[in-house]
């Protein structure tokens, strides 16, 4: 079977208002990252996937699924959605019971699962407590619960860290971890740029409902000649290094850090620049640590999308 | 295949039965059944009360049917005094050129009124008790009237409509369609769990409305009753009933799909249903109050002050044989269904906009 998430030239209007356009992707296993500003078409995307709404033009496929086949698509697929509401009256095992229920596992089953489920977002105390008394944090929790219960081996999670604690956030992403690990989708939104440049094997960025990069964030980051690679070096005699580094064709611009003990390069080609630095570091220059200062989603953001957004 | 659906039609039944039976939202559905329930029994309470004074009267004032009903026309009032005693009531008047007096009687079980002009007995009036036969018209009245047209029928926008609507006012109805389940699945179990909850609520209302009516009858006359179209009535009733709930049920199913506002279909449907009688014979079967006249097993009789418009509107037309109804129903019903059931199939969630 396909393993992978496609979407071909897919369109969504919202009447006048465009949801997303002419996107197309091929989405391989992983943790993938969705990102970018508000009404940029993060979450329309998340509802074409999983059918919760129709694309106006092209096609889906989830896994070799139709979105249109709930019956099929939810046994492999879940959806943890943004919105913070939930069925009247029920405890949080009652919740994550009765919507398992539907995927025909037996009773006994059911019990089992929910269990573990419950268990895996460390909500077992509160499992038999009403969901209306739950802080915002447990009930992401609970609906996070309730998308892993069946096992998918596809889980869209729309803005799933919200309202979580550090140690809370930090445990939900080890268990996205875990999930990719064993070569499954795991597809989030998130406006926390550090936090998915931490988790994703892959970004999406989009901006006014346009896919504008995609791919895993070092490759996209490359081929944005246009913005030179920025590049921090700490060592010592960073003024001597920086003369040599400046006689580089590749490098565009040096900058020497205030303390004297260090310099920001930015070069066209990094790989080049990278090979030519273990030369130019050889006489008499102690290098105590070479890192790229944009190769990140946060820069991605403010080079693809730029605003005020990519500081959050 | 067919067991898989068939749980989960029995899952999605089960879900929504809680939500239908104990949801805050659904209370006035209760006070709807409810209140013929009262109608009738503060109807019967008051009989009972009214039986117990007469037959106290009658204690004090003892006197037969037999001697009453021999008084005549024309009577003076020491004749009538003579004969049946003194009357458990004394009213009267005086005009310029004439007085009346008005003497009541009672032999436990009927009044008599004896109006006196002059000192002549002029008018008899005699106030029989309720009788079975009498109540049962007056329930065929409420029950096509009221009970039908207005508290099943608003009863079905309450439960009906927010199957869906109510669930996308409470942004949860996307847990079910997350679930690996046929929309046509979840349409036809919302719609039997609907209709079970409609159906539990308004047949129980039915038949405590028959219990109510008929405490103030004596367990002789409710036997006798019984044994002849008794039963035959009260298991009709129970299917007209139902199968109100089931023709209302369908419609509102889908109108809480295409509507926002359940006001608007409700209205129409309340129109359509209205000027039945007016439409041609075709567009007659296009409506649900059309079988259920057909079905309903006594017709009420239009009361002489009734307005005509309202004459009209309770008067059966041209029925059609009880099969003929109740397949005619289950056909609307069907149809309805289906097309919920199609349109569920391509139902987005945009809560933002619903």
């Amino acid at each position: 079977m396909n393993d992978r998430i496609i979407l071909d030239n897919v369109s969504r209007f919202y009447g006048e208002v465009l949801g997303v356009n002419r996107v197309t992707l091929s989405v391989p296993p992983g943790i993938t990252s969705l990102v970018g500003p508000n009404g940029s078409g993060k979450t329309t995307l998340m509802n074409l996937i999983t059918g919760l709404v129709r694309p106006t033009r092209g096609s889906i496929q989830i896994l070799g699924i139709s979105p249109s086949d709930p019956e099929k698509l939810f046994r492999v697929c879940a959806y943890a959605t943004q919105f913070d509401s939930f069925p009247r009256g029920m405890t949080g095992f009652q919740f994550v019971y009765s919507y398992l229920r539907l995927s025909g596992m037996s009773h006994d089953d059911c019990q089992r699962t929910t269990a573990f489920a419950i268990g895996r977002v460390n909500l077992g105390e509160a499992a038999h407590r009403k969901i209306a008394g739950y802080s915002k944090g447990m009930r992401q929790r609970i609906k996070l619960a309730q998308a892993i219960a069946h096992d998918p081996r596809v889980l869209v999670l729309d803005e799933p860290l919200n309202g979580l604690d550090p140690l809370v956030r930090a445990e939900t992403i080890a268990l996205f971890r875990e999930f990719a690990a064993e070569g499954r989708h795991v597809i989030v939104s998130s406006h926390i740029l550090h936090e998915v440049d931490t988790i994703s094997d892959q970004v999406i960025l989009l901006s006014n409902g346009y896919v504008v990069a995609e791919g895993k964030i070092h490759g996209v980051r490359e081929e944005m000649s246009e913005h030179p690679m920025q590049v921090i070096i700490r060592c010592t005699r960073a003024n001597v290094l920086a003369s040599r580094v400046f006689e580089q064709d590749n490098v565009v611009e040096v900058r020497l850090h205030a303390d004297g003990g260090g310099l920001l390069v930015k070069t066209r080609d990094a790989d080049r620049f990278y090979r030519a630095l273990n030369h130019l570091a050889l006489d008499g220059v102690g290098i105590e640590s070479v890192a790229p200062a944009d190769d990140n989603v946060n820069s991605l953001y403010e080079y693809l999308i730029g605003g005020e957004e990519s500081t959050r | 295949m067919m067991g898989r659906w068939l749980s989960q039609i029995g899952l999605v039944i089960r879900l929504e039965m809680r939500k239908t039976f104990f949801s805050r939202r659904g209370i006035w559905v209760y006070l709807l059944a409810l209140a013929p329930v009262l109608i009738f029994l503060g109807h019967s309470l008051s009989e009972i009360n009214n039986r117990k004074e007469r037959q106290a009267l009658n204690a004090a004032h003892p006197v037969s049917t037999a001697a009453l009903r021999s008084i005549e026309r024309g009577s003076t009032i020491e004749e009538v005094v003579e004969k049946v005693g003194e009357p458990f009531a004394k009213n009267g008047f005086r005009r310029r050129d004439f007085i009346v007096d008005i003497y009541e009687y009672t032999d436990g079980e009927n009044v008599f009124g004896f109006g006196f002009r002059n000192n002549r007995l002029e008018n008899i009036n005699e106030r029989d008790r309720d009788t079975i036969a009498k109540d049962s018209l007056v329930f065929a009245g409420v029950f096509q009237f009221f009970f039908l047209r207005l508290a099943i029928f608003f009863g079905c926008v309450g439960v009906f409509t927010n199957l869906f609507r109510g669930e996308m006012l409470d942004k949860s109805l996307h847990f079910y369609l997350l679930t690996p389940i046929r929309r046509e699945i979840l349409t036809i179990g919302k719609y039997l769990a609907g209709l079970i909850a409609t159906v539990v609520i308004f047949c129980t209302s039915t038949f405590l409305q028959l219990a109510a009516l008929s405490l103030h009858f004596t367990g002789s006359e409710i036997s006798e009753y019984l044994t002849g179209p008794g039963w035959g009535h009260v298991a009709s009733y129970l299917g007209v009933t139902a199968a109100a709930c089931l023709g209302y049920g369908s419609i509102f199913l889908i109108a809480g799909l295409l509507f926002k506002n359940p006001i608007i279909p409700a209205a129409t449907v309340l129109v359509w249903e209205g000027m039945n009688n007016f439409l041609p014979a075709a567009l007659k079967k296009v409506s649900v109050i059309f079988y259920l006249q057909s079905l309903s097993p006594v017709v009420a009789p239009p009361d002489a002050n009734m307005p005509p418009l309202q004459k009209l509107l309770l008067t059966a037309a041209e029925p059609v044989a009880p099969v003929w109804a109740v397949l005619g129903l289950l056909t609307l019903t069907v149809v309805v269904v289906a097309i919920a059931a199609r349109k569920a199939r391509k139902l987005e969630i945009n809560y933002s906009t619903d």
